[in-house]
């Protein structure tokens, strides 16, 4: 009778701390990890963990990223684990992991949102890892990038990649209809007369010359705005010029070029990418993240990638200074200030972003590099697919960083909707639809700003 | 003089046990459920730093933002798109589920089991699966239903009917489960009603309206008032179906989904506690008018 009562006791005990372990755990280890990174490992290269969390979110480069990490794991001993999350869920997971202390050991930063995690201190401190290391030196990497990493002058990410826009178009459509292909000498206007013929004489096939949807702005419509003068963010990041007559112009363009273009419910039932792969849409602006997934569609033979078209704002018909425009952006790669052996992540880090693994990451076409002068190799990377339009357009033309600020997610999405761009988008033959829309952004993003 | 009203040590004992057993559920509640409770509704009241630092008490400002103020319109909007959800999908799944309960519930028919579990079906798929098929039934230029009748409608893209293709979705999955409710409910009735109204020369008809409903109004009740609750918190369906450049997510789009965008798209957590805030309330008051009702609709035998 006794032992049951004990045995009966244990069992309940059991339950409620396995319980309270559960509970609890999130909390204690946000606590006690705050210290532990003063204990680094030892520097003869003997780590403390064997194995180290990776969050990326492009299922595309996981191939290839983890081809260079297995290296590293060759030498060092430590495990790579690396994850994909795909774009919106990996913010909301790196946010509720930085809020509980439980962030992955390494992973991918962004521009729009870089800010907000170097200000609460959830990266790592790299500054004392790179003076220590002879592979790294921040002068070797793309200047806006190591900048947008870098807070108060502390250092939390080391750029992984940049990446600049191009014009993809569908060659089989062009030979069918008999339109001239495009060229890397092309304005948007040529873009727009293309689109129009292609529209018209596709219109019973459901064939269309171009597709945009308002989610497409770091690789389609911000490089109308900037390359006609317009700032969607001033350079301090405090201020916008998306409502002035140079922004208006560039979205003018724009909404011609919508006229002649895939309709807005179409798009947002069914990406670009998407159409442009079924042969439906003749011409669309692609980033340079975006070939492989071309590179591996089933009729990728016909696709061919030319310079963005620039913008003719003087109505010359030649393309002059800054009338090209392209918009880059990099990823850095931080670590968590929580990681339990920093030394590993760091090392980790500075594997990926070394002169030789920035190039064999070109080489395999899975980004192009971070590390200035590496990315030769990316335009051989996809056998006959020449991408050599997304190096070119770094020589012929201006490349203006990302827009960003502190919060950027919170204007960008509402750019996106009802009561901004979408309206114009839904009806793009009403000219002062897409002005009124630029007037509204402006007023969405300094509102935004002063939230922050 | 006090009376001292101690209790013996059998009591204590027995009350120690009790304690000890009820402490796994009680501990889980308090931890999953009542914190989380009581830190969202101090939240309503703050601006929330970023990662849940740094909170500044505001007061009512969030809930006036959204009652009166700036997001107030969107708010509402979004509160009126859940209750129409909410009026497709509670009474259609209910009445389907009924007539199907009914007819799965003789034991004659073959393969009763078979279709039970067809019907059942949708509720063991993760919603997730089951909208982004539906997302591509529905799709304006290739989906099977546009293919299948020859026609271009924008299904969940058109604002005046993409609320009930949604709604659909939600009926669609739902019906397995209330019809499992049901004929669990219908094998409690007994079968000698039935055999007494035969004699009497009632038909199936007027056996189901005088027999069937009165006694099956306990389970009636239970799913409606479960269901309008699982209605008003929708949020998987919208999320996987519409994209955020759907023009017709305005008109679609959920209490809840609104509570997403602002806490987690937005990172205005303080925002987004007085959002679910706003719809507690609102299911409090739909609570209390149902069980006010219960003792007029319903019959317990």
């Amino acid at each position: 009778m006794k032992l049951k009562k004990l045995a009966a006791l244990i069992l309940a005990l059991a339950m409620v701390l396995s319980l309270a372990a559960c509970g609890g755990s999130s909390s204690s280890s946000s606590t006690t990890t705050g210290d532990s990174s003063t204990t680094t490992a030892s520097a003869d290269g003997s780590y403390s963990v064997t194995e180290l969390t990776v969050n990326i979110w492009d299922n595309n480069q996981l191939a290839g990223l983890q081809q260079i990490a297995d290296e590293w794991t060759e030498t060092s001993g430590v495990a790579v684990n690396i994850n994909v999350v795909d774009w919106d869920n990996y913010w909301t997971l790196l946010e509720a992991g930085a809020s509980g202390g439980d962030m992955p050991d390494v992973f991918w930063m962004h521009s729009n949102t870089s800010q907000m995690y170097m200000e609460n201190d959830l990266l790592l401190n790299l500054d004392d890892y790179i003076a220590a290391d002879d592979a790294i030196d921040l002068d070797n990497y793309y200047e806006g990038i190591v900048a947008l990493y870098n807070s108060d002058g502390v250092q939390y990410a080391v750029p992984k990649d940049h990446d600049t826009i191009a014009l993809l178009y569908n060659k089989a459509i062009f030979d069918e209809y008999g339109i001239d292909y495009p060229t890397d000498d092309w304005s948007w206007d040529d873009v727009y007369e293309a689109a129009a013929a292609i529209t018209e004489a596709g219109a019973a096939d459901g064939v269309y010359g171009f597709a945009m949807n308002t989610s497409n702005n770091q690789d389609g419509w911000y490089n109308l705005v900037q390359g006609y003068g317009g700032e969607v963010i001033t350079e301090d990041h405090s201020d916008t010029t998306i409502d002035s007559d140079e922004a208006k112009a560039g979205m003018e363009m724009m909404r011609q070029i919508l006229t002649v273009s895939v309709d807005q419910t179409t798009v947002a039932e069914t990406g670009t990418d998407s159409l442009f792969m079924s042969g439906k849409v003749a011409m669309i602006t692609q980033g340079s993240w975006m070939v492989y997934s071309f590179y591996t569609a089933e009729n990728s033979a016909d696709y061919y990638w030319v310079e963005i078209p620039y913008c003719d704002a003087n109505g010359n018909g030649e393309c002059d200074d800054g009338e090209r425009v392209s918009s880059y952006n990099g990823l850095g790669w931080a670590a968590a200030y929580s990681v339990a052996d920093p030394q590993a992540a760091y090392d980790l880090i500075s594997w990926f972003c070394a002169y030789e693994q920035q190039v064999e990451q070109a080489e395999l076409g899975v980004t192009m590099a971070g590390y200035i002068g590496a990315d030769e190799a990316f335009s051989e990377a996809f056998g006959d697919m020449d991408v050599s339009a997304f190096l070119k357009v770094e020589e012929d033309g201006t490349l203006y960083f990302r827009p960003y600020t502190r919060n950027t997610t919170v204007w960008e999405d509402a750019l996106q909707q009802t009561g901004c761009f979408l309206d114009a988008w839904l009806d793009p033959s009403d000219p002062d639809l897409m002005s009124q829309a630029c007037d509204n952004a402006g007023t969405i993003i300094r509102n935004a700003i002063a939230e922050e | 003089m006090k009376e001292k009203k101690g209790m013996t040590k059998a009591e204590k004992n027995t009350a120690m046990w009790a304690y000890l057993f009820v402490a796994p559920t009680m501990i889980g509640l308090i931890v999953l459920n009542f914190y989380p409770i009581f830190n969202t509704i101090y939240q309503a009241f703050c601006k929330t730093g970023d990662f849940g630092k740094g909170n500044t008490f505001v007061g009512f400002a969030n809930f006036q933002s959204l009652i009166v103020g700036n997001n107030s319109s969107e708010f509402w909007q979004s509160l009126l798109n859940t209750v129409k959800y909410a009026i497709i999908e509670v009474p259609f799944s209910i009445v389907i589920a009924l007539v199907l309960a009914v007819f799965l519930n003789r034991k004659k028919m073959h393969g009763v089991t078979v279709y039970r579990t067809i019907f059942f079906l949708p509720m063991v798929c993760a919603p997730a699966a089951v909208a982004m098929v539906w997302k591509w039934l529905y799709n304006q230029q290739f989906g099977l239903i546009n293919n299948l009748f020859g026609t271009s409608i924008a299904w969940i893209s058109n604002p005046s009917i993409a609320w009930i293709s949604v709604g659909i979705i939600g009926v669609w999955s739902i019906i397995g489960y209330n019809m499992v409710l049901f004929i669990s409910g219908l094998q409690e009735i007994p079968g000698d009603y039935y055999e007494a109204a035969e004699i009497d020369g009632a038909t199936g008809i007027r056996q189901f309206f005088s027999i069937t409903i009165p006694l099956l109004s306990p389970t009636t009740f239970f799913i409606v008032q479960t269901r309008i609750i699982g209605a008003l918190t929708v949020f998987d369906l919208m999320f996987m179906v519409m994209d955020k450049t759907n023009q017709a997510l305005p008109k679609v789009q959920s209490v809840v989904y609104v509570f997403y965008t602002y806490a987690f798209t937005n990172g205005n957590k303080g925002m987004g506690a007085a959002v679910v805030c706003l719809l507690l309330i609102f299911i409090l008051i739909i609570t209390l008018i149902l069980q006010s009702c219960e003792k007029k609709f319903v019959f317990y035998n």
